[in-house]
C-alpha cells in the first residue's frame, strides 16, 4: 500500500517528498502526506521523528532542502509565512508562542485584524448591521451574526472565539499569566481568528486535563465537520485514535505508515517501531496488567 | 605597481586589525549569544593601559602584554560574565544590548576621568624597523599585526572545532540545559567565552594603538571596532574564517578606495567619504548576508505589561501636564527665576522627551533598538535650519518627513535579519553621521547652524515662555499620539511582534512592513524633536548630536521605563539636569543605572515596591488571577456556531 494516497487533486495540503537536513542530521527524508478537507489528520511519531520540523516546513518557518508543499493548487514551498497564513494556513506551536504582553482577547484580536484590509478596519471597530457576518469572511470563525450587545464587532467576535475554546470571561487576562493549558487555548483561538482552511496543531492537548482534552477533541471534530482540515501532532494517543480520520506515522523523518486509526493500531511496522521487532504478544492473563494493544501514551513527544 | 603592492600590504594590515576586533565579537557572540557593544571600549582601555605601562612607566612590552592580556582582560571578562551577564540569561533581546552599552559608557567615562582627553598619548610600535620586499617597504609592526591576527584565527578555529572545550563553547548558546546534562557547566563555558572575547578586544586595542597617528583618542578607539561589524556580519556572527577573510577584504577595499578614488573627489568631501566607508561596508554586508530563518523561540514574556491609559485618561493627563507647564512658565518668568535659562532648559527637556517617546514606540513597544535617534535629531535640526529661513512650520514638517525617509532606508536592509542587526546598523549609522556628516564644516558651519524661532502668522513665539509652551504642546501631542498608537491595531501589532515574531508571521502579518513602518515613525519623531531642539537652542552644532550622549540617553529611558510615556519624560528630565550638574559623569550614571536595573524590563517605574509607594503611577494587574483560576474551565461545545458559519 502506498504511504501517500494519490488523491492530491482534492487535498487541502499536499507535501511532496520534502527533505530537511540540519548539518549531518536528516530531520525529514522525502516525506509526503496529504490532508483532505473536513478531516482531522494525525501526525504521530517518537521524539525527534521530525513532526515539528514538518510543521515548520508547512508553515514557512523552515525552508526544505528539496520537495514541494502545496496549499490546494498553490505552490507555497518558497512562500513567506505571512503569505501562507493569508491563504488560510494557521498553526499553533509546541512551545507556546503567545503575545504574552497582550491580553487573551488582544491575542485573538491581532489574529482577527490580520484578515481584513486596512480600509476595512473601521468595520471591525463598529457594529455595522449590514456588514455583520460578512466582515470576517471566513467559514470557520464562530458565527458573528448575533449583534454584539455593546462594543465593537471585533471584540464581540473575539469573545465568541474565546468562549468557543473555553475561555469565557478570561479575555481581559494577560496571556503570559495564564496556565499552560489555557494559554494553548488562547493560541488555538488566535489561529481560528484568521479563518483557516488548514489548521496545524502542535500538541494542543499538552497541559490539559482529561475533561478539557475531551472537549478539545469534540471541538476539533466540529471544526472538521464545518469543512476545516486539521493536521494534529499529539502525544495523547487516546485523543488521536478517537478523533483522527487518517494518521501518518513518522519515524526518523520518514513516513513509515499511514491509514485509519485501526490500520495504524495493527500495522506491524508501527508495532515494530514502538514496541520492538521481537516484542511478543502474550495472551492476557486474568488479573495481570494488560499488555499494550495499541501505541502507548507519551509516544508523540517533541520533534 | 609598487604603489598597488604598498596599498595591498597596508590594506591587509588594517584588515588584520579589523579581523582581531571582529573575531573577538564573534567569539563572545558564539559563546554567550550576546553582542558585546563594549568590545571597542575594552580595547580602548587596554590601549590606554598599555600606554600607561610602557610609555609612562617603562614596563617591558612583553611584561605589559602579560599583565594586560593574561591578568587584566581575563579577570575583567570573567567578572563581567559573572556579575553582569549571567543574570541576563533568558531576558529579552534588547536587554543584553543595553547592558553592554552601559558597560561601554562606563568604560569611556572612567577613561575620561583617569586619562585626561586633552593630553596626547602616542604609543610607539612594538617592533621597529622595516625591510624591502619586491620593491616595497614593509614595517615589522605590519608583519606582527598580520601574523598575530592569523595566529589568533587559526588557534580559535582549532579550539572551536577540534577540542571538547570548543564543542562545549559552541553548544552553550544553542542549549545550555542540554549541555549541563552532559556534565559541562554552561556558566563556565560562557565565562570562558567572555574571557576570550575580552582578551581579543585587549589584543586588538594594543596592536591598533600605534596606528593612531594623532594619539589614542578615547572615542575614536572605542568606535574603531565599528569597522569590524561588517566583517562579523559577513561571518554571520559565527564563522571565524569567514569573518577573518571579510575583514581582510574590507581593509583592502578601504585602502584601494582611499588611494585610488578619494584623491579624485573634492577635498572637502574626503572626511565624509572616509568616515562613511564603515557604514557603506556594513550596508553591503547586511544586504548580501542570507536572511535569518524565523524561529519559534518558545520564549514567553513574563513581564507584566504596563497599563495603557484610555483615550480619556490620556487626554486628562495631557491637559493637566500642559496646565502645570503653564504654571511653571509663569513662575519661572515672573519670579526670582526671571532671567535664568530654566525655561530654555525646559524646552530642551520637552524636545528630548519627544526623542524618548520615539524610543517608547520603537523599543518599548516593538522591541527594536535604535542607537541613532540623536543622529536623526541632528538631521532634523539641519533640515529645519535650511528650510524657509530656519524657523517655520514647514521646516518642522520637512524635518519629520526627511528623517522618516532616512529611517526607512536604514531599517530596510535589516528587515530580513535579527533585531540585533538593526541595532548594529543604527550604531554604525550614528558613528558615520557623527564623524562624517556632522563634522563637516559645511553642515553646521564653524560657528554652528542658526535656527530661528518658529513664526506662525498671528501667534508669537518670540519669548522664552511662548516657546517653552509650544515645545511642551508638541511633547504632549506626541505623547497622546504614542498612547493612541499603543491602543490601536498598529500598537497591538507592535507588541505582538515584540513578543513572538514567529507567531506574528503565522497569523498573516508582514514583519518587514511593520518594522520599517515603526522605525520610520520613530525616526520622524526624532527629526521633529531635533528641529524643536534647534529652535530652543537657537544655534546647534555637531557636539549637540554626538553618538555617546545619544546612547546614554537611550540608557536613561531604559532605566526609567522604556515602555511608558512617563519613563520618556523622566529620562529626559534626568538627562538634562545631570548634564547641567556633571556632563562627564552622565555615562557613569547611565551605565551604573542600567546595570543596577539589570533584567527588569519595566525599569524603575516597573518596580513593584516603588509602585506601592507611588500609587498614582498606575500599572497593569491583569492576568494575576489567571494563574490560580486557570485550570477550572473546561472547553464547552462550539460546534453549533462553527457549523452554522461553515
Amino acid at each position: 500500500m502506498p504511504l501517500v494516497e494519490q488523491t492530491a487533486g482534492t487535498a487541502v495540503l499536499t507535501v511532496s517528498e520534502v527533505a530537511v537536513r540540519f548539518g549531518g542530521v536528516s530531520a525529514l527524508t522525502d516525506t509526503s502526506l496529504l490532508v483532505q478537507p473536513g478531516t482531522v489528520t494525525g501526525l504521530i511519531g517518537p521524539n525527534g521523528a521530525g513532526k515539528t520540523t514538518l510543521f515548520n516546513v508547512i508553515s514557512g518557518l523552515q525552508t526544505p532542502d528539496r520537495g514541494m508543499v502545496h496549499l490546494f493548487d498553490t505552490d507555497i514551498t518558497a512562500m513567506k509565512p505571512h503569505r501562507r497564513a493569508r491563504l488560510g494556513l494557521a498553526r499553533t506551536f509546541q512551545r507556546l508562542e503567545l503575545f504574552g504582553s497582550l491580553t487573551a482577547s488582544e491575542n485573538v484580536q491581532v489574529g482577527l485584524e490580520s484578515t481584513v484590509k486596512w480600509w476595512e478596519w473601521r468595520q471591525l471597530r463598529r457594529a455595522v448591521p449590514w456588514k455583520r457576518g460578512s466582515t470576517v469572511a471566513n467559514a470557520n470563525v464562530p458565527d458573528v451574526a448575533q449583534p454584539p450587545a455593546s462594543g465593537s464587532l471585533a471584540l464581540a467576535t473575539c469573545d465568541r472565539l474565546l468562549e468557543g475554546v473555553g475561555l469565557e470571561g478570561r479575555g481581559g487576562q494577560q496571556s503570559a499569566a495564564m496556565s499552560t493549558g489555557l494559554a494553548r487555548m488562547v493560541e488555538l483561538a488566535r489561529a481560528l481568528a484568521i479563518g483557516p482552511k488548514l489548521l496545524l496543531l502542535d500538541e494542543p492537548g499538552s497541559g490539559l486535563d482529561e475533561s478539557e482534552t475531551a472537549a478539545l477533541g469534540e471541538l476539533l471534530c466540529k471544526l472538521a465537520a464545518g469543512g476545516m482540515a486539521v493536521l494534529l501532532v499529539e502525544h495523547d494517543m487516546d485523543l488521536v485514535m478517537s478523533i483522527c480520520d487518517h494518521i501518518y506515522v513518522l519515524d526518523f523523518g520518514d513516513v513509515i505508515a499511514s491509514g485509519t486509526p485501526d490500520q495504524i493500531r495493527s500495522d506491524p511496522m508501527v508495532q515494530a517501531a514502538y514496541l520492538g521487532e521481537a516484542a511478543p504478544v502474550a495472551e492476557p492473563v486474568p488479573g495481570a496488567p494488560r499488555p499494550p494493544q495499541s501505541i502507548p501514551d507519551g509516544f508523540g513527544g517533541s520533534p | 605597481m609598487s604603489n598597488f603592492l604598498q596599498y595591498t600590504v597596508f590594506g591587509v594590515m588594517v584588515g588584520a586589525g579589523y579581523a582581531i576586533a571582529a573575531t573577538g565579537l564573534v567569539v563572545t557572540y558564539t559563546t554567550s549569544g550576546v553582542f558585546n557593544f563594549a568590545q571597542g571600549a575594552v580595547g580602548m582601555i587596554a590601549a590606554l593601559s598599555y600606554w600607561e605601562l610602557v610609555s609612562a612607566h617603562h614596563v617591558p612590552v612583553l611584561l605589559a602584554l602579560v599583565i594586560l592580556l593574561v591578568f587584566g582582560a581575563s579577570i575583567s571578562g570573567a567578572l563581567v560574565e559573572r556579575v553582569l551577564m549571567r543574570r541576563l540569561h533568558g531576558a529579552s533581546t534588547e536587554r543584553p544590548v543595553m547592558v553592554t552599552l552601559g558597560l561601554m559608557v562606563i568604560l569611556t567615562g572612567v577613561a575620561t576621568l583617569v586619562w585626561n582627553p586633552t593630553t596626547t598619548r602616542q604609543v610607539g610600535n612594538m617592533v621597529n624597523g622595516q625591510f624591502r620586499l619586491v620593491g616595497i617597504n614593509i614595517q615589522y609592526q605590519e608583519v606582527l599585526i598580520i601574523g598575530v591576527a592569523l595566529a589568533v584565527a587559526v588557534a580559535l578555529r582549532a579550539l572551536f572545532y577540534s577540542s571538547r572545550t570548543g564543542y562545549a563553547l559552541r553548544a552553550v548558546v544553542d542549549d545550555p540545559e542540554l549541555l549541563a546534562m552532559s556534565g559541562v557547566s554552561p556558566n563556565r563555558m560562557s565565562q570562558y567565552g567572555w574571557i576570550l572575547g575580552f582578551m581579543m578586544a585587549a589584543l586588538a586595542g594594543v596592536l591598533l594603538a600605534p596606528t593612531q597617528t594623532t594619539g589614542i583618542n578615547i572615542e575614536a578607539m572605542t568606535l574603531l571596532v565599528v569597522n569590524g561589524y561588517a566583517a562579523a556580519i559577513v561571518g554571520r556572527l559565527k564563522s571565524i574564517p569567514v569573518t577573518f577573510a571579510a575583514a581582510i577584504g574590507i581593509g583592502l577595499a578601504e585602502n584601494y578606495i582611499l588611494n585610488y578614488i578619494v584623491p579624485h573627489v573634492p577635498q572637502t568631501l574626503v572626511p565624509d567619504i572616509t568616515n562613511a566607508l564603515p557604514i557603506v561596508f556594513l550596508f553591503i554586508a547586511l544586504v548580501t548576508v542570507p536572511a535569518v530563518r524565523l524561529r519559534a523561540a518558545g520564549r514567553l514574556t513574563t513581564v507584566r505589561a504596563p497599563r495603557v491609559a484610555s483615550g480619556k485618561e490620556s487626554l486628562v493627563a495631557g491637559v493637566v501636564f500642559f496646565g502645570l507647564a503653564i504654571v511653571a512658565a509663569i513662575v519661572f518668568s515672573h519670579t526670582v527665576f526671571r532671567g535664568t535659562t530654566i525655561l530654555a532648559l525646559g524646552g530642551v527637556v520637552m524636545s528630548l522627551g519627544i526623542v524618548g517617546l520615539s524610543l517608547v514606540l520603537l523599543t518599548g513597544y516593538s522591541g527594536q533598538v535604535s542607537l541613532c535617534q540623536f543622529s536623526f535629531m541632528g538631521i532634523g535640526a539641519f533640515v529645519m535650519g535650511n528650510i524657509a529661513g530656519g524657523g517655520s512650520l514647514l521646516g518642522l514638517l520637512a524635518a519629520t518627513l526627511v528623517c522618516a525617509a532616512v529611517g526607512a532606508l536604514i531599517a530596510l536592509p535589516t528587515i530580513r535579519l535579527r533585531d540585533l542587526y538593526l541595532a548594529l546598523a543604527t550604531f554604525a549609522f550614528a558613528s558615520a553621521v557623527t564623524r562624517g556628516f556632522f563634522a563637516d564644516g559645511h553642515i553646521y558651519g564653524n560657528g554652528g547652524l542658526s535656527i530661528g524661532r518658529i513664526i506662525v502668522p498671528g501667534v508669537s513665539f518670540g519669548n522664552d515662555n511662548a516657546e517653552f509652551l509650544m515645545v511642551t504642546a508638541f511633547f504632549v501631542l506626541a505623547a497622546l499620539m504614542v498612547l493612541a498608537i499603543r491602543r490601536s491595531l498598529f500598537g497591538r501589532r507592535l507588541v505582538a511582534l515584540n513578543d513572538s515574531p514567529a507567531a506574528y508571521a503565522t497569523v498573516g502579518l508582514n514583519i518587514g512592513f511593520t518594522k520599517v513602518a515603526v522605525f520610520a515613525i520613530a525616526a520622524g519623531m526624532a527629526g521633529l524633536a531635533g528641529a524643536l531642539y534647534g529652535t530652543v537652542q537657537g544655534v546647534v552644532g555637531q557636539t549637540d548630536f554626538e553618538i555617546f550622549p545619544g546612547i546614554i540617553f537611550v540608557l536613561f529611558v531604559t532605566i526609567w521605563s522604556i515602555r511608558t510615556v512617563s519613563g520618556a519624560f523622566l529620562a529626559s528630565l534626568t538627562y538634562v539636569v545631570l548634564s547641567q550638574v556633571w556632563f562627564n559623569g552622565l555615562g557613569l550614571f547611565a551605565g551604573m543605572g542600567i546595570i543596577l536595573i539589570g533584567r527588569a524590563a519595566g525599569g524603575i517605574l516597573g518596580i513593584e515596591a516603588l509602585q506601592f509607594q507611588l500609587p498614582w503611577v498606575k500599572r497593569s494587574v491583569t492576568g494575576t488571577e489567571g494563574v490560580t483560576a486557570g485550570r477550572q474551565g473546561a472547553i464547552p461545545a462550539i460546534g453549533g456556531e462553527t457549523r452554522a458559519a461553515g
